[in-house]
Parts: structure tokens; C-alpha cells; sequence
């Protein structure tokens, strides 16, 4: 069996690259739609996305619920307006509230 | 040997002795708390790969998966003091080590959690938008790309994709046909979250070559000579919507 290289022309690439184009802009969504944002003080123990800071290192560290200095990713917009227990709500930095104890 | 080499050896290796020299309590023997120590060393290490391969570790039970990672922690203890980089070499272990064979796709399942976690860790690096893209399109035949820092492929004979993703969100009682083919990964994190996307025939050996600096002709010749379906449009097209293209310029 002999071995053979296809060669693809420049032509055939220039016109590829410019369907691909054309595929991507028309599938991609409305702007914004699919943004998400940090959101502090939202996520259950344990479930968080991730961050820095005593009582959390990284991502699934959380201690307890709704902790807040660790965040999780949320649909942009809705971090603040996010119902939680007892009048919490959600903060695009970190909170002062439900530290887990140092 | 010097006293932190000897102290060090006899930390990883259960049956080496505790260096002489080493007192307890009283000027009596260390032993019984130098195997605390030992274990301290061992656990935690054991926890730094259950805590990177979580899914691997679901797929075969903690305590199989456990007993695996001590195994290996014996053999290769870390070679940096930056845990993050420690587990590169778990998957080909996994690969190699006999009670795993039940399990075939286990070692391609770690390959891929591995990918994951280094696409986590990698550069931050912004997406060319599409106006950038197509104000290229005209000179692509000439076009190097360069992609994304946090890019990994990971190729398997076994459906790992699927596997993976079923496992990582319990699914292993849901009704699934699982693909007869084996499925090609590329893992990519374009901004904060890490994707894992299928491949389509040939798009792992395309993207390779770009990686590898070819130029999009070169590389979609490479690929289509493996692949004779290979698809150069929805390949391109595929790398244009996750993200993966960073950088375009004419080749050296």
C-alpha cells in the first residue's frame, strides 16, 4: 500500500474558512444571552465554582451554604435579584456574611 | 546519603526502616510515630488525586480508586513542590496496572479529567472575535492559527466523551446507547469554565497539526489523508464557535 498525501488547494481553504464563517455567525446567539457572571454568597456548601480567600481555596471548598466569599457562575443579571432563605442575596463581590468560622 | 534524603525515603517506603537517629519520646524508638507522619503523607497525596480525578474515582468505587492511588503515590511521589501539577502520570499508570483491566476506558476517562484540569489551570487568553476571523478569511490559505493556551485533545478507541459525561452527572442508570466508536475530545476553557467538546472524524488530527504550526492547508491535508470524511468547514467551524482560535498570521 502506498502512502498518499491529499493536497487541499488555497482556493478550497479560502472558501472554507469563509463557510465556516457564514455557520458560525448564523448559529451564534444574541449577544448576552448565554453571559454568565461571578455571583458571591449563592452557592450551597460545597458547590461553588471557585475562589480565593480563608475557608475556601478553589472550586467544590465551600463550608457551608450560601457562603460568602466563594462564588458560582449564574446567568448574567440575575445574581442580585436571586431569591435566597431567610432575605440573603447574591453579590458580584464578596460578602461579609456567612463566613465559615476561621 | 544525607539525612533529609534518608529521612525522606523512609517516609514513602513503608518497610524501610526509621533512621536511627530519628528519637521518640524519652530517647526511645520513633516508629510508631513516624508511620502518623507516613500516613499524613500518603493520605493527603491520595486526596490530591481523588480530589483531580472525581469522576474516574465515581466510575470504580473510592475504595478501588484509592487503593490504585496509593500504589502509585509509592511509586511516583511528586517531583514539584506545586501539588497542581502532581497526577500527569496516573492515567498511563492506570493503563499498565492489572485489577484495572475490567475496566478498559478507565485510563482515557483519567486522560481526559487530566486534560480538564490543565485547560482549568492554563493562561487566560481572549477568543479572536468573528470581525477579526473574517477580516483573515481572504489570506487563509497562507494562515498559521494559533489556539487557545488551555487547548487539550484527548483521543480514545472507547466512547470517553459519553462516559465521562454520564458518570460526572450520575447518569450510569439512565437508558443510553453508548457510541461503538471511540470518541476524540478537545478540552478547552475560552473564558472561566472548562468545555469538553466531541470531535468529528479527523478534527483531532487537523487541530493537532495546527497546534503543531501547520498551516490550514497543511493541516487539512494531514487530516483528510487519515480521515476521508474529514470536514473541513465544520472543523473550522467548530474551532471558530468554541473559542479555540487566539492569534492568526501568516506562516514563517
Amino acid at each position: 500500500m502506498t502512502y498518499q498525501t491529499k493536497t487541499i488547494s488555497g482556493v478550497a481553504v479560502v472558501s472554507a474558512f469563509a463557510a465556516a464563517l457564514s455557520i458560525v455567525a448564523f448559529a451564534a446567539p444574541a449577544a448576552a444571552e448565554d453571559e454568565q457572571e461571578k455571583c458571591y454568597g449563592v452557592a450551597k456548601a460545597g458547590e461553588n465554582d471557585c475562589a480565593a480567600g480563608p475557608g475556601t481555596t478553589c472550586a467544590g471548598t465551600s463550608k457551608i451554604d450560601y457562603q460568602g466569599n466563594s462564588w458560582k457562575l449564574v446567568p448574567k443579571g440575575s445574581c442580585e435579584t436571586m431569591e435566597l432563605p431567610d432575605g440573603r442575596n447574591g453579590s458580584p463581590t464578596a460578602l461579609e456574611r456567612d463566613r465559615p468560622p476561621a | 546519603m544525607d539525612n533529609e534524603a534518608a529521612f525522606a525515603r523512609a517516609l514513602l517506603d513503608a518497610e524501610a526502616a526509621v533512621p536511627e537517629w530519628i528519637e521518640g519520646r524519652d530517647g526511645g524508638g520513633a516508629e510508631r510515630r513516624f508511620s502518623v507522619y507516613r500516613n499524613n503523607v500518603y493520605a493527603s497525596l491520595v486526596d490530591v488525586l481523588a480530589g483531580r480525578f472525581p469522576v474516574s474515582a465515581k466510575l470504580v468505587g473510592d475504595v478501588f480508586f484509592r487503593a490504585m492511588a496509593r500504589i502509585y503515590v509509592a511509586k511516583t511521589p511528586p517531583d514539584s513542590a506545586v501539588l497542581l501539577r502532581y497526577g500527569g502520570g496516573f492515567a498511563d499508570f492506570v493503563a499498565g496496572f492489572p485489577p484495572a483491566t475490567p475496566v478498559p476506558y478507565l485510563a482515557d476517562v483519567m486522560r481526559l479529567e487530566w486534560a480538564w484540569h490543565g485547560a482549568y489551570h492554563s493562561a487566560d487568553a481572549e477568543p479572536l472575535p468573528q470581525e477579526a476571523l473574517a477580516a483573515f478569511g481572504p489570506r487563509a490559505e497562507r494562515l498559521a492559527l494559533t489556539l487557545h493556551p488551555s487547548l487539550r485533545l484527548v483521543r480514545s478507541d472507547y466512547p470517553v466523551v459519553t462516559i465521562w459525561e454520564l458518570a460526572a452527572r450520575d447518569g450510569e442508570d439512565e437508558p443510553v446507547r453508548l457510541p461503538a466508536e471511540g470518541e476524540d475530545a478537545l478540552v478547552l476553557r475560552p473564558a472561566l469554565e472548562v468545555e469538553v467538546r466531541r470531535l468529528p472524524e479527523g478534527g483531532a488530527v487537523f487541530i493537532q497539526a495546527l497546534q503543531d504550526g501547520a498551516t490550514l492547508p497543511e493541516a487539512a491535508a494531514r487530516a483528510s489523508s487519515s480521515s476521508p470524511t474529514f470536514d473541513l468547514v465544520a472543523s473550522l467551524a467548530g474551532l471558530m464557535r468554541s473559542g479555540a482560535i487566539v492569534g492568526m498570521g501568516e506562516s514563517a
